[in-house]
């Protein structure tokens, strides 16, 4: 009896042993571009943390239970044990204790990181037509095919929709919010690392809620630049807007206008 | 055959009366599959199905004070038919919905053809939308019906020792709704585009053209009238028609599984109805439900969808709790641990499934306020689910484990449903689930939830009581060689999932970024490898039907009373009640009993 727990103990303090270098060395998540994307990354590694010793144990009572537990043969049952007061009741304090601290950290925590100040540098508008988007900055200059936003700053993203639910998704920066019909939606985003969809695909708006046709190409380009570099890049964006940009932005909101565009963002996204 | 022939003929007429009727109603400008035609249609169509497939003959001949008449010799036709007996209806559900379960696959292989290059190499973003709903709806309606449906039927009455289900009519109308739901989800994508996902989210399933999706609101209205009717059969059944003896703490733990998934279903179903009854007025009627320059809005929708889907997926999942902790313990050779608390669990489950359904909405846009309670609500669920994951170690531990093929397919629930559980955590802290929800992250999640889940219940109880239902022995070595290709295969291609997610990858689309084709052109190997792995599921058990020897009344020498008649078992079940007379799982106990049966015969280690 108590050899058994040994030998299951010993296994199970490996296997965690294990689990927790693999979780905490080998990151499976790329680095973001902003604080908003740390707190995630954080958020997401410590509940590997707290999961891996629950993975490592269940999967040791299994491997151990198959491997030494085996029938010798039809008339051969176990013990009628049908059940132990001490271990389900330490059971469930120790899932409710496990529940109560990923509730608290990242839980609460992580919410109060995300959402908690509501304040921002600057905003920017960002309407969902199928199948693109359209970002106006503070100045009045829009774009529809790549946005470019200042590096170190706060920023509000107002987003809705004028057809149907579109999500903005901007994976390099962590979050999401959905564009919504009639409503606007904010989201707050503090960038903390310059970069270029070229570089790293990640930094594209997205479309991350289903809206039909050309769903998957509902992307454009993202960079995040020096605050010189993005105030020079938005001033020339006000004083010669792209060919493209009034002719989209007249088209928009029809199924059919959108089609035109599928091209471009599609070969953004190649990009 | 006769039958069969019949409903499809009145099918059809109910059809074009309906279709006609609309085309008087719109003063003659309509068209045979306008918007209203196709509303009129499915529903006068429906009825005269129902009625042409048996329904007269159950229901009008009686009200008109005729006698039934007899359908026909009780050979293999008995399976095309209105039949009321219990355990015709469980096959009848069984065979359907593994056959779903099969277009459904054919469905994820030619996604995964498509996906395994980051363009559209295979098949155009619409097709693949297209095909995206349809493996979408018809899986989710294999995860709730399948184990409820077929093994729901087939065995409650049996374990609790009945003679059949409280009402056989109802229960086989159950299953003659389906047939006209899946002509209407097939065709759905015939009549232009269906691209709203199983989720139909408007605006856009009400703004996309074509009639698909009113044909889809449809069937899925009428796929849950027959979820609703089998719950409350299913509820009554357990409440009044158990044998002298057995008492609710002496239930075999499926029917408290399955019972528990009634009662949502039960609870819950009609919500999606009348969300989904909004989307087709807003389309036919001109109403404003989820228009917003008209007042109306979408997140209303999204509350009352979830309010039922989310529930929903326990609907999945209990049933296969029950098929899973069964095939345990009976496999162990100990009683199932910790019975009353897992029992507890069920019912804690059940009532927090209906309070946690915004989580599926942190990114929607939905008031602040909203986010802590639900985070909080959603993880509390793995405290209960934590003592289903109890109860399997703890029945295993010092048990004499059987390594049969539902037993490695029950051991891989519990695995596979663990990484389902655990990465569930993810979606439910808000943090996390606002950079994963919407992504590959979340497919990986539910594929490990409802496949590891629901369906390896469905595939593991398909093993375990094959013998019973066919009276013959399927291939263990065949079917070992299964279990182990679907727990590893599983895992093949849905762990890189997590990872393609985590990278940026988002859900329902045809192209990604480039720079993820090399994981995702793995992720499609390994899902035809595991596709390929059913033909040995099917091949196996469609031959061992027919071929495999025979099988005794009870070959896994196991307790309950499903095992103590003849396989399969006599019309009636039960010439005499049993008397249950102990606990369902006395292992290991010398001369304890579950039953005392009074008919010759009976046998139970």
């Amino acid at each position: 009896m108590r050899r058994e727990w040994l030998v299951v103990g010993a296994i199970w303090a490996a296997l965690t042993a294990l689990g927790e270098f693999v979780v905490t060395n080998w990151s499976m998540l790329p680095d973001g571009y902003s604080r908003e994307a740390e707190v995630v990354n954080e958020a997401y590694v410590l509940l590997l943390v707290l999961a891996v010793p629950v993975f490592t144990f269940m999967v040791t009572m299994l491997g151990y239970s198959i491997v030494a537990f085996r029938s010798t043969g039809a008339a051969d049952d176990g013990p009628n044990l049908r059940s132990n007061k001490r271990v389900v009741w330490t059971w469930l304090a120790v899932t409710a204790a496990l529940d109560l601290a990923v509730l608290i950290n990242p839980g609460f925590v992580g919410l109060r990181d995300i959402r908690g100040t509501q304040s921002a540098d600057m905003a920017i508008q960002v309407v969902g037509q199928r199948w693109n988007w359209t970002v106006t900055y503070d100045n009045g200059a829009t774009s529809t095919t790549e946005m470019v936003v200042p590096v170190d700053t706060r920023i509000r993203f107002d987003v809705t929709s004028t057809d149907v639910l579109h999500s903005f998704w901007v994976p390099g920066f962590g979050l999401k919010v959905d564009a919504v019909p009639g409503r606007t939606t904010q989201m707050y985003v503090t960038t903390e690392r310059t970069g270029d969809n070229a570089d790293d695909s990640r930094l594209r708006v997205q479309c991350a809620e289903l809206c039909g046709l050309s769903h998957a190409d509902m992307a454009m380009t993202v960079r995040v630049v020096e605050q010189a570099e993005y105030d020079a890049w938005v001033e020339n964006l006000k004083n010669n807007p792209p060919a493209g940009a009034q002719q989209a932005a007249a088209a928009a909101p029809t199924a059919d206008g959108g089609q035109s565009d599928q091209q471009a963002s599609a070969s953004d996204q190649e990009g | 055959m006769r039958p069969l022939f019949r409903a499809i003929k009145w099918g059809v007429g109910g059809y074009l009366l309906g279709a006609v009727a609309a085309w008087a109603l719109s003063g003659g400008s309509g068209s045979l599959n306008g918007p209203l035609a196709v509303t009129l249609g499915f529903i006068l169509g429906l009825i005269g199905w129902i009625f042409g497939i048996g329904g007269w003959n159950h229901w009008g001949r009686e009200w008109f004070g005729l006698p039934p008449r007899d359908d026909g010799k009780d050979d293999w036709r008995r399976y095309l038919r209105f039949n009321t007996d219990h355990k015709v209806v469980g096959v009848q559900y069984l065979v359907a919905f593994i056959a779903v379960l099969g277009i459904g696959g054919i469905m994820a292989m030619l996604m995964r053809l498509e996906l395994a290059r980051a363009g559209t190499d295979f098949m155009s973003e619409e097709t693949y939308n297209k095909v995206m709903s349809m493996h979408g709806i018809l899986m989710v309606a294999v995860a709730v019906a399948g184990i409820l449906g077929s093994f729901g039927n087939y065995l409650i009455p049996l374990m609790i020792g009945a003679q059949d289900m409280a009402f056989p009519r109802l229960n086989a109308l159950s299953f003659w709704l389906i047939p006209p739901v899946a002509v209407a989800l097939l065709s759905a994508p015939l009549l232009g585009s269906f691209e709203a996902g199983w989720t139909a989210y408007p605006p856009l399933s009400v703004l996309a053209p074509g009639d698909g999706q009113l044909l889809f609101n449809m069937g899925v209205i009428t796929f849950g009238l027959s979820s609703i009717l089998g719950g409350l059969n299913i509820l009554t059944t357990v409440t009044t028609m158990r044998a002298p003896g057995m008492t609710w703490g002496r239930l075999p733990i499926f029917v408290w599984a399955g019972f528990s998934a009634s009662l949502i279903s039960v609870l819950f179903t009609q919500y999606f109805a009348a969300t989904l009854v909004m989307i087709q007025l807003d389309r036919i009627a001109g109403t404003a439900f989820f228009d917003a320059k008209a007042g109306g809005g979408t997140l209303l929708y999204e509350h009352l969808f979830w309010f039922y889907s989310h529930p929903a997926v326990y609907i999945m999942v209990l049933p296969a709790f029950g098929v899973s902790l069964e095939i345990i313990t009976h496999f162990s050779r100990k009683p199932l641990f910790a019975y009353k608390a897992v029992v507890g669990a069920f019912l804690t489950i059940v009532g927090l499934s209906g309070i946690v359904w915004a989580h599926h909405m942190f990114t929607s846009g939905m008031a602040n306020y909203f986010h802590a309670p639900f985070m909080a609500l959603t993880e509390a669920i793995s405290i209960p689910t934590g003592v289903v994951f109890l109860a399997a170690i703890g029945t295993m531990w010092k048990g004499r484990i059987w390594f049969t093929a539902p037993m490695i397919m029950a051991t891989g629930w519990v695995f596979n449903f663990m990484i389902g559980g655990l990465t569930g955590i993810f979606h439910a802290d808000v943090a996390t689930d606002l950079q994963l929800h919407d992504t590959y992250f979340v497919v990986a999640h539910f594929h490990f939830t409802i496949i590891g889940g629901s369906i390896m219940g469905l595939l593991g109880g398909s093993f375990y009581w094959f013998p019973k239902i066919t009276g013959r022995m399927y291939n263990e070595r065949l079917g070992k060689i299964f279990a182990f290709w679907v727990t590893i295969g599983l895992n093949l291609v849905f762990l890189p999932m997590f990872w393609v997610g985590v990278n940026g990858m988002n859900r329902r689309v045809a192209v990604y970024p480039a720079d993820l084709q090399r994981v995702n052109e793995f992720i499609s190997a390994a899902a035809f490898l595991l596709g390929a792995g059913f033909l040995l599921f099917i091949g196996n058990l469609l031959y061992s039907a027919i071929w495999g020897p025979k099988a005794p009344a009870n070959p896994w020498n196991a307790s309950t009373l499903e095992w103590s008649v003849s396989s399969p078992p006599p019309h009636h079940n039960f010439p005499l009640l049993p008397e249950v007379v102990g606990h369902p799982y006395e292992y290991g106990r010398p001369g304890a009993r579950h039953a005392v049966l009074s008919n010759a015969g009976a046998t139970h280690g």
